[in-house]
């Protein structure tokens, strides 16, 4: 589409259409327009939004468990809270592969596997460098559920810290306190369940 | 007869304070059994699975392609 510009124009174009004003004007230089005004695209962000400080991968080899389905509902929104780090998921194959190598694991999956960068890129696998969540040892759906959340809330909570060793003991000795509370006060251990 | 009633009193006591401190250690147990902490006796585990990431084997999940 082309329109016409008056040299001398000092009034804004106003409400007439663009064909309209390239008929009125007679004189003029000539721009191109395009037939639709485009935005310009905008950049894309990435999935991963700066340096992931985790790994996370899920192993599930498909046993039949409340564990699993609690997790297949919720991976999309563990997915969201966590969009800064790449989380890999084993097919069942290869789940299945990876756990008959690794024996102590079996019973446990699905497990959800976190690995610290930050530790890993300080002393690589020999000390501390990130944990399990082994969803497969809870018997019930909301055991799980209530493990999914305080792990994702751990993750988030946790993201930012310089030493997460020590922050992981500690919320495992906080939790272990609470749940001696609770027992004492007859209620249900928020994390482990009954 | 008093004195009888104080060892059944203190059985009791003692049967619930092991059962409590049982309970505790076995939540405990339960606890890092969920939330297990990797140290270097998960060294193989972890390694094999940075490996499978390093060669190409595992790709970060999207919701167009699935590792």
């Amino acid at each position: 589409m082309t329109v016409a510009v008056p040299l001398t124009a000092e009034e804004p174009l106003k409400t007439e259409s663009v064909s309209q004003e390239a008929t009125l004007t007679e004189e003029g230089t000539l721009i191109e327009l395009p037939a639709r005004v485009r935005k310009a695209p905008r950049p894309r962000k990435s999935k991963l939004s700066g340096t992931p400080r985790f790994r996370i991968f899920v192993i599930d080899s498909g046993w039949n468990s409340v564990a699993r389905r609690v997790l297949r509902h919720n991976f999309a929104l563990i997915r969201r809270l966590h969009k800064g780090d790449p989380i890999y998921l084993l097919s069942r194959k290869k789940s299945t592969e990876f756990i008959r190598r690794h024996r102590s694991l079996i019973g446990r999956d699905p497990i959800i596997a976190v690995h610290d960068l930050t530790a890993m890129a300080w002393h690589g696998t020999a000390g501390f460098h990130g944990f399990h969540l082994h969803l497969g040892i809870q018997r019930t759906p909301r055991q799980a559920l209530v493990a999914l959340q305080a792990f994702a809330r751990f993750l988030a909570k946790h993201r930012q810290s310089a030493d997460l060793e020590a922050e992981v003991r500690t919320e495992l000795r906080r939790e272990g306190f609470q749940g001696a509370v609770e027992i004492f006060l007859h209620k249900v251990p928020r994390v482990i369940g009954g | 007869m008093d004195r009888f009633g104080e060892i059944v009193s203190v059985v009791l006591g003692a049967l619930a304070v092991a059962y409590l401190a049982y309970e505790i250690d076995r939540r405990k147990r339960k606890l890092r059994d969920l939330f297990h902490v990797l140290g270097s006796e998960e060294a193989d585990i972890s390694a094999e699975l940075a490996d499978m990431v390093e060669s190409g084997e595992l790709q970060p999940y999207t919701r167009r392609a699935r590792a």
